[in-house]
């Protein structure tokens, strides 16, 4: 049975359809990463799977329940959302921070039990994130913060996280530690991992798949290595692209006329 | 540590000074006043009546402290609790700082309520002694009607909402001004005396009448200080941490709504503190409202009944408006704390 499995979705804002009958199907323990041009539907997709959108018609489950028809508690225990633009409260430490990804199991007139404090210690060491336990979330460096969100929907512990441009605004180190950190939590926990990128290149090294989405369905959806080089993906974004083989590893770069040769 | 939240000995040491400053504001209540009346012996007829000693209390002295200050002064620790407590939970629920207490209309709700009542509408058919009861139907039913104006507040956005609010007061303050106006000289005067909010007519009935709303509502508001820490990073992402966001607006505004009904309807619009204590709270004790909300009760108890103590004494006999004193002590207050914090951050 796939984690998730999405059928027939289709989403509408207004007029406007954001997802035109989308189908997907995600193995248990793997990454899929949805990669296309802005507007294609990757956020709308990624909310949708969260169970933030509710859909016009079509059905979003994971591990074969129907996450639309439960209540927030229940699908916060089964996909984890990791936002685009995540809200950073101030004067919220890491802890408390980390620790909301716990509401679901303490609910909100208990305190986290010992076990939910266990599960916040564990995580915030796993991404080496223990000795900024006490400093205020809103004071992080950028890298840091978004190891901080992370950390609070791997505090959920779900099978499913589900994640929107994750790194966004990360320099190229933190965008690589925070794939690899993700890559390590799909390898050692079987975690099922669905994610939007814009780096084709970052997007390729990390998913075992990818799905390129544009105009709200899927136009391609394969391996890494096929996908980066189908001629349907340059014509999607509207450029040329040449794929380069870098040690084994695709690096996708968009070939422009130099500025500096006219 | 730079950029770590309020440490738990701050916490300690603000909670000990507001437990102070309440200590102080019964005593003022109890003790201050035209005729002054010492602690020791108030003690002391305490310690009487419990069978241990004798009494020092002159029976006029037993009747001005027992009758007159005492259901004033638990009246305003009623009062500015809730008030306090609910603007703290608005602004939880809104993420809005500039939110108080009337942000849903209770307010203007209220007023024209009590303006109905006083200003004997029909001639008859409401008379003065209804301004609590039609005051608070106002209240209620003003919060009633912004909650569907606001596209059922449960799953409109809070801006639909604070908008539906905003609608509402404006419609509900104009019939107020408009039956206001229609008063005479006499009723006119009392309608704005009400306005303005005071805590003279307390008696030991109007504080059993509020005593089960804001025990209720303020408890309920307290309670929901840890769901609104998980508000605090926005409606969506709070959803998929697994908050049932539109039941725990509902039940908080509800009991908000519900407690600041009931107080304004027996002491009137007494404003600022809804709005300031909160904010003074959260400036000593920092962004938790596991923090703000309990500290909220106990502060905003003891200052309106110190702002009340002031608003009796320093024009006595008559009385300033309470509304007017807790300003005049807030807003500086307010202000010394703000740039004191921002000494301290910067």
């Amino acid at each position: 049975m796939s984690a998730i499995e999405v059928a027939g979705l289709t989403v509408r804002a207004g007029e406007a359809t954001l997802l035109a009958g989308v189908d997907l199907a995600i193995e248990a323990g793997t990454w899929c990463t949805i990669v296309g041009p802005n507007g294609a539907g990757k956020t709308t997709l990624v909310e949708a799977v969260a169970g933030l959108r509710r859909p016009a018609s079509g059905t979003v489950s994971i591990g074969g329940r129907e996450i639309h028809a439960m209540g927030e508690r229940a699908r916060a225990g089964c996909v984890a959302l990791v936002p685009q633009h995540p809200v950073v409260p101030p004067g919220m430490s890491v802890t408390a921070y980390v620790e909301l990804g716990r509401t679901a199991y303490h609910g909100v007139l208990r305190a986290p039990s010992a076990r939910d404090r266990d599960v916040v210690a564990d995580v915030l060491e796993r991404l080496d994130l223990a000795r900024l336990a006490g400093r205020d979330v809103a004071t992080l460096s950028g890298g840091e913060r978004q190891r901080a969100v992370l950390a609070r929907a791997l505090a959920q512990a779900t099978p499913v996280v589900v994640l929107d441009e994750p790194t966004t605004g990360l320099d190229l180190r933190h965008q690589v530690t925070l794939l690899a950190l993700l890559r390590r939590e799909v390898a050692e926990c079987g975690l099922t991992v669905l994610a939007t990128l814009h780096d084709l290149s970052l997007a390729g090294q990390f998913a075992d798949r990818l799905v390129l989405l544009d105009r709200g369905d899927i136009v391609l959806d394969g391996a890494p290595r096929e996908v980066v080089r189908h001629e349907e993906l340059a014509r999607r974004y509207g450029l040329t692209l040449r794929v380069v083989d870098v040690d084994g590893t695709d690096v996708v770069v968009p070939v422009v006329p130099s500025v500096t040769a006219r | 540590m730079i950029g770590a939240p309020p440490s738990r000995r701050r916490v300690a040491v603000v909670t000990g000074a507001g437990l102070v400053a309440l200590v102080a504001a019964v005593a003022c209540g109890l003790g201050v006043g035209p005729t002054p009346i010492g602690l020791g012996r108030i003690a002391t007829s305490i310690l009487a009546d419990l069978g241990l000693g004798h009494r020092t209390l002159s029976p006029l002295d037993a009747t001005i402290v027992w009758q007159l200050r005492a259901p004033r002064m638990v009246l305003g620790l009623l009062v500015g609790a809730m008030l306090a407590v609910a603007g703290g939970t608005y602004q939880g629920v809104f993420r809005n700082p500039l939110a108080d207490p009337y942000l849903l209309g209770v307010a203007a709700g209220a007023g024209l309520g009590a303006t109905i009542a006083i200003v004997d509408v029909g001639g008859g058919l409401a008379t003065p002694t209804w301004t609590p009861a039609l005051a608070f139907v106002g209240a209620l039913g003003a919060v009633a009607l912004t909650w569907v104006v606001g596209g059922r507040g449960a799953h409109a956005g809070p801006s639909t909402l604070i908008l539906g609010g905003v609608a509402v007061a404006a419609l509900l303050t104009s019939a107020q001004t408009f039956l206001q106006q229609q008063g005479s000289p006499t009723s006119i005067a009392r309608v704005y005396i009400w306005l303005l909010g005071s805590l003279a007519t307390a008696s030991w009935s109007s504080v059993l009448l509020v005593l089960p709303y804001v025990a209720v509502c303020a408890s309920v508001c307290v309670a929901a200080g840890r769901a609104l820490d998980v508000l605090s990073v926005g409606e969506d992402e709070s959803r998929s941490l697994g908050l049932p966001v539109s039941r725990v607006r509902l039940v908080v505004v509800a009991a908000s709504s519900l407690g600041t009904a009931a107080v304004v309807s027996v002491a009137g619009l007494i404003g600022f503190v809804g709005i300031i204590v909160p904010h003074l709270v959260r400036l000593l004790v920092g962004t938790s409202y596991r923090r703000i909300l309990p500290l909220s009760v106990l502060v905003g108890a003891a200052f309106l009944v110190l702002c009340d103590t002031v608003a009796r004494t320093v024009l006595a006999p008559s009385e300033l408006p309470l509304g007017v004193v807790t300003a005049v002590v807030g807003a500086p207050a307010f202000v010394v704390v703000l740039s004191l914090r921002r000494r301290t951050v910067t």
